[in-house]
Parts: C-alpha cells; sequence; structure tokens
C-alpha cells in the first residue's frame, strides 16, 4: 500500500468566492487510477468532493481532468505514472471551462458548438423515404470510423490554445465530427456543413498538434486538416483569409520552390484590402526598421505577383518542383 | 511526468546514429524562414557548424518542406517535394538531414515516415520523381540540430567547448510545437515534458526557467488568420515566463522566434509589457562557444537583447 496524496481544487460556485486547495492522503495501491483514487477519496474521506465518472473505462468520456497540469481521462491514468516522489497528485478541473463545483466544469460552451454541427444525418431524399435502408460501402466507412470513437471527453477543447484566447472557435472536438458527416456519403448538406465549420473559424485552427493527445485517437488535428482540403475542393467561402492563405503559399511555393513570405502576408490579407493593409503596415515597418525585411524584398513581394511573376529567385531546378504539382494537380488558386 | 496518455506508436530511428554523424558530414536543411526574413539565424548555425567542426551541407535545390499549408491543399504534394529533398541528400551521399526549424523538423519527419511506413506511398512518390530522373531510396532521416547537439557531440562536450558561459542568465526554453508534436512522429522526447533544451540552456551556463507556456502554441499560423488572437497566444506564453523570473527565451524554431519577437508589443495590453529578447538556439550556443556577438545578428531581432546582455556582463 502506498499512501498517494490528492491535492484538489475546491470550489463551489453557489457558496464560494475563490477556489481553495485540500490535500487528502489516500492508502491504496500505487498502480490504481486517479479515479479510483478519488472515488476512495469521496467514500472513505470526505464525500463532499465533485467529480464527474460513469464507466471508469475510457467509454462515456465524464472524467476528463487536469492532472498535475496535464489534462486526460482519470480513469485512463494510473497513478504511479503521474505522482511524484512524495506521492502527490495535483488535480484541477479541466482548463478552458468555468468551474462548477470542485473537478466539475460547465460544459455548455463545448455542447453548444457540438449542437451547431446539427449532429445528425441529413439525407437529400424525401421524408417518405427515410425509412428505408441506407447502405454505406466498407471504403466510404472506413473513413468515419476513428472519429465515430469521439466519446466527447472535451480533453483536447481543454488542451486547445485557441480556445484559450478567443472561445468563438469551434475547437478541435467540434470540427473532428463536423467532419464524420461531411464525408459521409448518406448525407445531402456538405456543402452547408463545410460553410458552417467555417463560420465557426475552421481556419483558426493553429496547427500546434494540442490535440493528438486525444485518448480514443480520433486525432482531430489530421481530421480538422481533411475538412480544410474539403473547403478548398469544393470551393466553400473561397473569399475568406484561410482558404487565400494556403493557395497563395501552394502558389509561390509552386513558382519559386520557397513560400514566398511577403506575397504570402499581402496575398492573404489582399492587396486591395486597405484596412487590412494598415492593419499590417507597423508590423512591416518594424520589420524593416530591424533589418528583417529588406525594401527590395518588400516591393519585389508587392508588384512581382501584379506583374505575373515570381515575387523571389526560384531555387535551381524549379521545374522539377512545378512537376511535382502538375503530377498530383495541386490547386493554386 | 505523465506517459499514460502518450500514443503507443514508436516513431522510427529517432535515435539513430547515421553515417553522416560518423563523417561529420550532414545534409543541411534551413528552411525559407532562415533564408528570408531570418537570415541571422542561417548565419549563426554556420558559424555554430565551424565551431562544433562539423560540416553542414546545404541542399541548395531543395524546395519548402509544406510548412503545414501544403496539406490543407493537397494531400500527396508536401509528401512528393520531401521525397525530392531527401533524393537529393542521398545523391550526396548523405544520410542526415539537419533543420533549424520546428516546423520544418515535424513536416519533414511526417512525409518521411509516410514514406518509410507505406511501400505505395514510396513507388507513388517514386513514380513522380521518376519524370525528372531522381529516386528517393529511403535512407534519410530527418533531425533537429538541437538533436544533433545533444546525440552526436554530446552536452558534456558542448559545455567543455563553452568560452564564454551565459553567467546564470535566466532562459526561458520554447519548444515549438513541431519539434515536439504530434509524438507518434517526433518522439525523440517526451512532448508533455521535453528537457533537451533546459539540458542545452545549462551546458552553456544559463538557468533554465520553467513554465507551462514551453511546449504551447506561438500563434504563428493563424497571425494572417486573426492577428489578435495570436498576439494573446504570444502574450499569454511571455507572461508565464516573465512571471517565473525569464530574462531571455530560446527557441528552436523561427516561427516561433518571428511571433514571440514581433507580437509581444501586440499582446502588452492584455497581458502587460513582456519585452523578452527570443534568441534562435544557435545564436545563444554560437555566442557561449566564442562566436563575437556582432557576428550573430542580434541586431536584426525587434526586441534587441542587448540590455539583457550588458547586465549579464555578457557585453559591453
Amino acid at each position: 500500500m502506498a499512501n498517494i496524496k490528492l491535492d484538489i481544487f475546491r470550489f463551489d460556485e453557489a457558496v464560494d468566492d475563490v477556489p481553495h486547495r485540500d490535500v487528502v492522503d489516500v492508502d491504496i495501491p500505487e498502480t490504481t487510477t486517479v479515479l479510483d483514487a478519488l472515488e476512495h477519496a469521496k467514500a472513505e474521506i470526505d464525500g463532499s468532493i465533485s467529480f464527474r465518472r460513469s464507466c471508469r473505462s475510457a467509454i462515456c468520456g465524464s472524467c476528463s481532468m487536469n492532472i498535475n497540469g496535464v489534462t486526460g481521462l482519470a480513469c485512463k491514468t494510473p497513478c504511479n505514472t503521474v505522482m511524484n516522489d512524495e506521492g502527490l497528485i495535483k488535480i484541477d478541473p479541466m482548463p478552458n471551462f468555468q468551474p462548477m463545483k470542485d473537478l466539475v466544469v460547465h460544459m455548455d460552451p463545448f455542447w453548444d458548438k457540438y449542437h451547431r454541427l446539427k449532429p445528425y444525418l441529413q439525407p437529400n431524399d424525401p421524408d417518405s423515404d427515410h425509412e428505408r435502408e441506407r447502405r454505406v460501402s466498407p471504403d466510404d466507412m472506413k473513413k468515419l470510423v476513428d472519429v465515430a470513437n469521439c466519446i466527447m471527453c472535451a480533453t483536447c477543447y481543454a488542451l486547445c490554445p485557441v480556445v484559450s484566447v478567443d472561445p468563438a472557435f469551434a475547437g478541435p472536438a467540434a470540427i473532428a465530427y463536423a467532419y464524420r458527416f461531411i464525408e459521409d456519403v448518406r448525407d445531402g448538406q456538405r456543402k452547408e456543413r463545410i460553410a458552417q465549420i467555417s463560420e465557426d473559424y475552421l481556419w483558426l485552427c493553429a496547427h500546434c498538434y494540442a490535440c493528438s493527445y486525444c485518448p480514443k485517437h480520433v486525432d482531430p488535428n489530421d481530421r480538422i486538416i481533411d475538412v480544410k482540403r474539403a473547403a478548398i475542393k469544393d470551393r466553400v467561402m473561397m473569399d475568406e483569409r484561410g482558404p487565400r492563405h494556403a493557395l497563395v503559399v501552394t502558389k509561390t511555393i509552386k513558382q519559386t520552390g520557397m513560400l514566398a513570405e511577403t506575397e504570402v502576408v499581402l496575398g492573404t490579407v489582399g492587396r486591395f484590402n486597405v484596412r487590412g493593409m494598415i492593419k499590417v503596415t507597423p508590423q512591416a515597418m518594424r520589420m524593416m526598421a530591424s533589418g528583417k525585411l529588406t525594401p527590395f524584398e518588400m516591393v519585389a513581394g508587392t508588384a512581382a505577383p501584379m506583374l505575373g511573376q515570381p515575387s523571389m529567385k526560384p531555387i535551381p531546378k524549379v521545374d522539377e518542383v512545378r512537376t511535382i504539382f502538375d503530377s498530383l494537380e495541386v490547386p493554386v488558386s | 511526468m505523465s506517459t499514460t496518455l502518450l500514443p503507443e506508436e514508436v516513431p522510427l530511428d529517432s535515435h539513430r546514429k547515421s553515417r553522416s554523424a560518423q563523417t561529420r558530414r550532414y545534409g543541411f536543411f534551413p528552411g525559407c524562414v532562415a533564408k528570408e526574413s531570418c537570415k541571422e539565424l542561417f548565419n549563426s548555425t554556420m558559424l555554430l557548424a565551424d565551431k562544433l567542426d562539423i560540416e553542414l551541407i546545404e541542399l541548395t535545390a531543395a524546395s519548402c518542406c509544406g510548412a503545414s499549408v501544403l496539406n490543407d491543399v493537397n494531400r500527396d504534394v508536401a509528401r512528393v517535394l520531401n521525397a525530392r529533398t531527401y533524393a537529393q541528400a542521398e545523391a550526396l551521399g548523405l544520410d542526415d538531414v539537419i533543420t533549424i526549424c520546428s516546423t520544418c523538423t515535424g513536416h519533414m519527419r511526417a512525409a518521411n515516415k509516410e514514406l518509410l511506413e507505406s511501400e505505395e506511398r514510396m513507388d507513388h512518390a517514386n513514380s513522380i520523381l521518376a519524370k525528372f530522373g531522381a529516386k528517393y531510396q529511403g535512407n534519410v532521416m530527418v533531425r533537429h540540430l538541437l538533436w544533433l547537439l545533444i546525440d552526436d557531440i554530446g552536452l558534456d562536450n558542448v559545455a567543455k567547448m563553452v568560452v564564454r558561459p551565459l553567467n546564470g542568465l535566466r532562459v526561458a526554453p520554447f519548444y515549438g510545437c513541431h519539434i515536439i508534436r504530434p509524438e507518434s512522429v517526433n518522439g525523440w522526447e517526451s512532448a508533455r515534458n521535453p528537457h533537451s533544451l533546459e539540458d542545452l540552456i545549462a551546458a552553456i551556463g544559463g538557468e533554465p526557467v520553467d513554465y507551462a507556456g514551453k511546449t504551447r502554441c506561438c500563434g504563428f499560423h493563424i497571425q494572417l488568420e486573426k492577428d489578435d488572437v495570436a498576439a494573446n497566444m504570444v502574450g499569454q506564453n511571455m507572461r508565464m515566463a516573465k512571471d517565473h523570473g525569464a530574462e531571455a527565451v530560446i527557441t528552436p524554431c523561427p516561427l516561433c522566434h518571428l511571433a514571440l519577437d514581433s507580437y509581444q508589443l501586440d499582446s502588452a495590453a492584455r497581458w502587460g509589457r513582456t519585452d523578452l529578447p527570443t534568441f534562435h538556439l544557435p545564436q545563444l550556443v554560437a555566442f557561449a562557444l566564442g562566436v563575437p556577438a556582432e557576428k550573430l545578428g542580434l541586431n536584426k531581432h525587434l526586441i534587441n537583447p542587448r540590455n539583457v546582455m550588458v547586465e549579464r556582463d555578457l557585453i559591453n
């Protein structure tokens, strides 16, 4: 028997102004999970400790919490992998959520974003046909099974750095679930769904892979890329900055072999977008003042694309790069 | 600290000793940013290589790695572009491609993993490379200069080469997402709790600062999408670093450098002034190994590290 100390975030929104912490000693084998340790503490020591849990087997998605600064399922985390030499484990509610009571948080923003997806099939055929069987080939289904494993534990949402500074961002789980319907051959709302998730800031994903810690290997990071590709393929909301940025990067790499920075900035913001240009000007001036950007690069990046020319010197054998782009029929606009 | 949620897959070739390591001749992939807005990174890398007595052979005809953006447009193009780069390294007899950018590291390793794990994808890439007479045999590994310093040179040896220790300068490490995540692609060290940069800072006489922001995102990739969000991500992380006593930041990624260096000012309204100078990894190591400060392009930084270095008696 090891003595494990749980250092628990305590807060009751109904009575407390500020949170405090309690350290609870539990005598259980150190190979038990953090969830079992919490259950033990609640049953034997302090019945008021609150946390969500149900299946204890990483199926229900209830018990995600922050364990020593790392968010994940308490039922999937053995104590001995996280405790320090003194047996201490620090437990906090999931970040990016308002705490309600102890480790229980208000999940509303997460569910709101999920509901906005209309997370059910919307076939195109008339209502009278809804009783019939809709068959899906194994190949078409294969694309969906990984995402269908999502247990909506919100671990990815809690880990997302973009959500932490801009709660308007749909977050990884919602985008991954949008993919699940966008790529479902039985669904008839593909374009509408892509437009909806684009409006909910699909393109605000920062490519950080924080959501690659998904406990069910849904890998929202890769599904977000899939949805972006679907948006470009179906040409949905192509005037937005996200798709414009992706395509101008692609164009400069095809033309020069390199990502031509100045042209990418101008092409994304829009050369004729006066307000956007005024906004990036101070940044550009600072970069020119420090020598990060030379006036020549600035002028070349601005003028050359208007003349249909590469904005910087292409790499040697750039024809090979163009052959690759052409062979794969990569769109550049 | 936690390892419970890590992917079970073990990545390829993380610590394999390459032939390049034995001959001290490496393929060198500087990446776009080191050739464009962060030329000081390229220059200080070459100066550091001289001090380390290794030869970095630049792959001058290499293309962009895809920068995480090409994937948004096409599933295959970044993989095939990188296969072309690896074929160039092989043609020069090199089996180790060294990067100096976290984003290049992650995306080039991801492409290599996809190629090496699937004969179908390798054949597909080679069928396109064949159009201009190239072929990738699958012998290349991609590593960051940071890993070379630790695996091939060894931090004990780096410490022995130090002629100008950093006098306890409190340096906050900032890893940059793609050198650690996803762990199934990088896996050189724990993505949850990496310590290679801390070890390096200590080896050159600095004091590493521990803070939660070190493995978080700098927001670079969404600067053009919504610059206030990107600036807040910088501010949030730099606030944490500053509150933990940091005087400067070191990063293995020029994208992070650009974000941290140029957006701290824009985030000051919400997070307060932080003004932490951000060193490229090779700049600070080269300085400790005796490269004169004026050769490192420190004046190209928007937040000039000069004051901090004078305070620590590193320069006059």
